[in-house]
């Protein structure tokens, strides 16, 4: 038996700035870890404290990419560390997307805000992925232009015809030059289904964002045609040991770190309040 | 679930006598009534066995996941796991807490920690003598622990539990039940999972939410309940150790994310998500009630909530 609860000391590679306290952070774990997209590890700093977090990256010589926002106690410590510095990690946790579902599907991607960093590691992996076939089409919203996460990268995805982008915000004093190819749309992210085209029964969609995106799109997309069990959602709870044991992130009688935290929604609608 | 039979075992005095030599030549915990009038597990001099059981204030799980333990130390850019649990003895607690400890060997299964503990330990439950307030139940689940011990009988629960006995010339075994108290499981509360789920927009919460102190006492006092929270501590030399602590489902930062969203906002709520993990468990243990009925929450309750009641009212029924 190994001690799930122990973390690996891993060094903090790297930091890249992307727009305001959402940053890059990469960690090189002393042993390798897998992670697979919708995963999470937990990062500890110790004498602070430890968050869970999701990949935004498919690992790369050793390396775990997460975008973290700095939005408490533990992560506004993690923005004062330096490369080099090391930290804790526990992981791989949790029950992924399943990319084989994703094969011989259309994949609908849509992220509200932060939701596009995990959404992004299955991105890279569909794209990587060489016995895939179908588009990809991604949906993602956030506040203002500049809060758009990955925007050059989603951009030149989208130019060079392996995506089919749309963006959307939710106000914007003047919309940004998106080389005129790429759809901006001031409102919200749902909004963006309005005019396209797709075949809902042989679409997959997986859609990670904050709690209110959940309250509408889910069953707007199963009103469209897909699916319930092609629907899936990333849930964030509350996860403090992250193997099923503490009680903080469960919902209707499931561990969300365990058996989650990616869900269809053939699965969420017995799980009441999950959504 | 039909009653286990389990080897039993005659007691002569010589063999009762080196039997309780055994047990107690390390450390060993009893539930010991202080001078305050608490009953607490408190160290036992040797040699000296209660003759029955009592429910301690605290219940077992304190010896398996204590209120606070470290469980690692971090230094020179190393973690560490710290040393192993030194061996002890449980004596003189009552079969309702043997249940319990099942149900925690299920939820801690894959836990290093707690089952260090558990290897290292020796558990000993004895006749009870039961309460107004017990409502255990044989058939609810299993026993864990390794004896279950009489006066001029005892129940291997374990094989180390068999092992000592036989090394103690106990002999005559044969696969008998348990010799539970007579309780009245009947005086249960019927509940269904559908009813406590369509529950939740319930006034009865809404009641029970507006005497509930929201203190936790219920959860501290339950065998069953084992929510933790970890917490790091930085000592003078810069060394780290990361502790685990009991939690609360009652406490206001149980459920809250970072940006401050919270998934069960309100007492009601969490009396709802209380009364979910203890009839209807989590996970694997998803189906499996929980609640021994060791009235140690009802006891506790500062306020006099009674969950078994508010299971009895959401199932339809009234508890005399």
């Amino acid at each position: 038996m190994t001690d799930a609860l122990l973390p690996v000391a891993a060094v903090l590679h790297e930091i890249v700035p992307m727009v305001t306290d959402n940053h890059l952070f990469s960690f090189l774990p002393e042993q390798p870890m897998a992670l697979a997209p919708g995963q999470f590890v937990e990062i500890t700093l110790t004498g602070i404290g430890s968050f869970p977090v999701s990949s935004c990256a498919q690992v790369r010589n050793g390396l775990i990419t997460s975008c973290i926002r700095r939005a408490g106690r533990v992560t506004e410590a993690l923005y004062h560390l330096e490369e080099g510095d090391v930290v804790g990690l526990r992981g791989p946790f949790g029950m992924g997307f399943q990319l084989e579902l994703f094969r011989d599907q259309d994949a609908l991607l849509i992220a509200g805000g932060l939701g596009m960093a995990p959404l992004r590691a299955l991105l890279h992996a569909l794209l990587d992925d060489p016995h895939r076939t179908g588009r990809i089409i991604v949906l993602y919203g956030s506040r203002q232009p500049e809060m758009l996460l990955f925007r050059d990268e989603l951009v030149k995805l989208s130019l060079e015809q392996q995506i089919e982008l749309r963006f959307s915000v939710d106000f914007a004093e003047e919309l940004p030059s998106l080389d005129g190819r790429v759809v901006c749309k001031i409102g919200l992210v749902n909004e963006l289904l309005a005019g396209l085209t797709f075949a809902p029964r042989k679409t997959v969609a997986a859609v990670c964002g904050p709690p209110a995106l959940y309250h509408c799109i889910l069953e707007e997309l199963a009103l469209i045609g897909i699916p319930p069990a092609k629907i899936f959602a990333t849930l964030e709870r509350r996860m403090r040991c992250s193997v099923g044991e503490c009680c903080h992130c469960v919902v209707a009688g499931r561990y969300i770190c365990k058996d989650g935290p990616v869900f269809s929604l053939e699965q969420l609608r017995n799980m009441t309040e999950a959504i | 679930m039909v009653e286990a039979l389990l080897p039993s075992y005659h007691l002569r005095q010589s063999s009762h006598d080196t039997l309780a030599d055994a047990i107690t030549k390390g450390s060993t915990f009893a539930p010991q009534v202080d001078a305050e009038g608490f009953c607490r597990l408190q160290p036992l001099s040797a040699g000296d066995l209660p003759g029955q059981a009592l429910s301690s204030f605290v219940p077992l799980k304190k010896m398996f996941l204590p209120p606070r333990e470290k469980l690692w130390s971090f230094q020179s850019g190393q973690f560490s796991e710290l040393e192993q649990p030194e061996p002890f003895a449980v004596v003189g607690v009552p079969l309702c807490d043997l249940q319990a400890l099942w149900y925690l060997d299920q939820v801690f299964a894959e836990d290093l920690p707690y089952q260090k503990r558990r290897a290292r330990s020796l558990v000993v439950a004895m006749p009870c003598e039961p309460t107004p307030d017990c409502r255990c139940d044989p058939q609810l689940m299993p026993v864990a622990g390794d004896l279950f011990l009489e006066q001029k009988c005892a129940w291997a629960l374990s094989p180390a539990g068999d092992s000592l006995l036989r090394s103690c010339g106990a002999g005559g075994a044969e696969d008998q039940p348990l010799p539970w108290p007579t309780a009245s499981p009947e005086r249960r509360p019927q509940l269904t999972e559908e009813q406590l789920r369509s529950s939740a927009d319930a006034a009865i919460w809404a009641e029970a939410a507006q005497s509930c102190l929201a203190c936790g006492a219920c959860s501290v006092v339950c065998p069953t309940c084992y929510c933790f929270d970890l917490l790091d501590e930085t000592a003078t030399d810069g060394s780290v150790t990361r502790g685990r602590l009991w939690d609360n489902c009652f406490f206001a930062e149980h459920a809250k994310v970072a940006g401050g969203h919270d998934f069960r906002p309100g007492r009601a709520n969490r009396l709802h998500f209380r009364m979910e993990h203890k009839f209807f468990g989590f996970g694997a243990l998803q189906g499996q009630n929980s609640c021994v009925g060791c009235g140690r929450c009802r006891r506790v309750c500062p306020v006099d909530i009674d969950f078994d009641q508010i299971a009895a009212k959401l199932g339809g029924e009234e508890l005399s």
